[in-house]
């Protein structure tokens, strides 16, 4: 909120209220580090901060995908049961291949090919959202409630309701192995905020997506093919989940019939408190970074202060929603 | 001709993939080479309870010196004694000790063990037994010999069955109140809320001493 108050040299304060506003979500983060660390010294360690990096790497892949589907002044529900089904499709190929008994036939996967399974189902389960969104007019918020479904009743058919695991060592490097230094999830979430980044700032599709979400009949006047773009955005998020689930399935060696249960919500959570509007439009993939790294720390936080796990929903549906409220009044106030 | 160029680039990308992804074998073959490298649970808890495992008994410490240490001195008991995988609370010890059957009840046998002034009640299971106390209790396996959890836990499954069926029969069918138990086996205890008021024994081995012999 802006303040002008004068003071004795005739300055106003008022640009230094901008720039409050514009660090809102860094501030809010360099508070609660400097809270958290002031209750736990196990806070500010390299290994919980390689710990809380690795863990946000999954929420910063599918809440990037979520940025741009927001963007475009849609929302996508189904990421956390996509991010499932990926993963256990993965780790089943790498695991068990395909059986084709009256061929006496079987078909093994390499990691590469387990993965390229993977990801290429991501894609086609965020094109069909897509799909349903553009072609039949379904509102994203029911079209994507529908694939949650959908797509965990697949993934407890894909799993028979068990774990997959065992996957290999090669596999688990993905999830939990280094590279110069870093942990590989970061490398491979820093890899995606970098193309997210090129694509939202460079590119003609980007331009496209903010269009969109600003005024999509002012969009679609200027010749904008906003079905084709939504599709892309769809199917992006969709493959972004897929890359969440292989990050996750390798981490845990294992992929559970029940994983990504309400990551949906976690990276909305971080969409919305990196001060991107719901309604369309207005946002950066800088700030879902900043969201997913706050509510990373603040689980950290609260699991390292020993807090019950009931308080920790409250505390983060707190927060959410003192995002939303805070950014409410900031569009006001501009 | 540069839209064609990448048609071109892309199709090769694809066929370099898809002939890195996968590959094609006999399945019968396959299910033969999978069953040769099946984990044999059985075999591997028999080994661990007839071979590994008497030694670490040996040195286990007495119920009721390990119980005062405990109230005495929480932190090195468990530091010394105790074994766990993880990092929770949950740590597991092997005890011995012998002591005279109090009560018989359907599921567990109470004992009455004395030792020097030390006198307290200690159960020991007698129907069900589950959990991974006997397996965690001496530190002697270590997870990562394993291929899998599934794995791991069937040496529980494996060492709870054998239990079962091989060490609590011929007790229960023997014990009467008043006989005297020698016994060993592994107990569990939280480290953050101790209590050893109610100490119950997953038992390895049982040995009745008839009052009469």
């Amino acid at each position: 909120m802006e303040a002008i108050i004068p003071v004795k040299n005739g300055q106003s304060v008022k640009k230094y209220s901008h720039v409050l506003v514009r660090f809102q979500s860094l501030i809010a983060l360099f508070i609660l580090c400097v809270a958290i660390s002031l209750l736990s010294d196990k806070f500010l360690t390299v290994t919980n901060t390689w710990n809380v990096m690795r863990q946000i790497s999954v929420n910063i892949c599918i809440s990037v995908g979520m940025t741009l589907v927001v963007l475009t002044a849609g929302i996508d529900l189904s990421v956390g049961s996509v991010l499932a089904l990926c993963g256990a499709i993965t780790a089943g190929l790498l695991k068990n291949g395909i059986e084709i008994p009256s061929n006496n036939l079987f078909i093994g996967f390499t990691l590469l090919g387990a993965i390229v399974a993977g990801l290429l189902i991501g894609a086609l389960l965020g094109l069909f959202n897509g799909w349903a969104i553009t072609r039949w007019k379904v509102p994203p918020f029911v079209a994507t409630l529908a694939m949650l479904t959908i797509a965990r009743g697949f993934t407890m058919l894909w799993t028979g309701g068990y774990p997959i695991s065992s996957l290999g060592s090669g596999f688990d490097y993905i999830g939990t192995g280094w590279l110069l230094g870093i942990p590989v999830p970061v490398w491979i979430s820093g890899i995606v905020v970098a193309a997210a980044i090129v694509l939202t700032k460079k590119t003609r599709l980007g331009r496209y997506v903010y269009a969109i979400g600003g005024n999509e009949q002012a969009a679609k006047l200027s010749g904008i093919r906003i079905n084709k773009i939504k599709m892309a955005v769809y199917t992006t998020a969709g493959a972004l989940a897929a890359i969440g689930g292989i990050m996750v399935t390798s981490r845990l060696d294992s992929a559970q019939p029940n994983a990504g249960i309400t990551y949906e919500l976690d990276a909305i959570a971080a969409v919305v408190i990196g001060g991107t509007s719901l309604s369309g439009g207005r946002g950066s993939i800088l700030g879902t970074v900043l969201g997913a790294v706050i509510i990373g720390v603040l689980n950290n936080g609260l699991v390292l202060l020993n807090v019950s796990p009931f308080w920790q929903q409250v505390v983060k549906g707190g927060v959410i929603l003192l995002a939303v409220i805070i950014d409410k009044a900031n569009t006001k106030t501009e | 001709m540069k839209k064609g160029l990448n048609y071109i680039i892309t199709l090769l990308l694809l066929v370099v993939v898809a002939y890195n992804s996968v590959y094609f074998k006999k399945l019968s073959e396959v299910k033969a080479a999978g069953k040769s490298k099946q984990f044999n649970a059985t075999a591997y808890a028999q080994d661990y309870l007839n071979g590994k495992l008497p030694s670490a008994l040996d040195k286990a410490l007495d119920v009721n010196r390990l119980t005062a240490l405990l109230k005495a001195d929480p932190e090195t008991g468990f530091q010394k004694y105790s074994h766990a995988l993880g990092i929770g609370n949950i740590r597991f010890f092997l005890v011995k000790g012998q002591g005279e059957i109090a009560k018989i009840e359907e599921d567990a046998t109470t004992l009455l063990v004395q030792q020097d002034t030390a006198r307290q009640l200690i159960r020991i299971a007698t129907e069900y037994v589950f959990g991974n106390a006997v397996r965690d209790a001496s530190g002697l396996i270590n997870i990562n010999e394993f291929d899998n959890t599934m794995d791991f836990n069937g040496v529980s499954a494996e060492v709870n069955k054998i239990i079962r069926e091989k060490v609590l029969p011929p007790f229960k069918k023997e014990a009467k109140k008043g006989d005297e138990v020698i016994f060993t086996g592994a107990i569990e205890l939280n480290q953050a809320h101790l209590k050893l008021d109610n100490i119950e024994v997953v038992p390895v081995t049982l040995q009745l001493v008839k009052k009469s012999q």
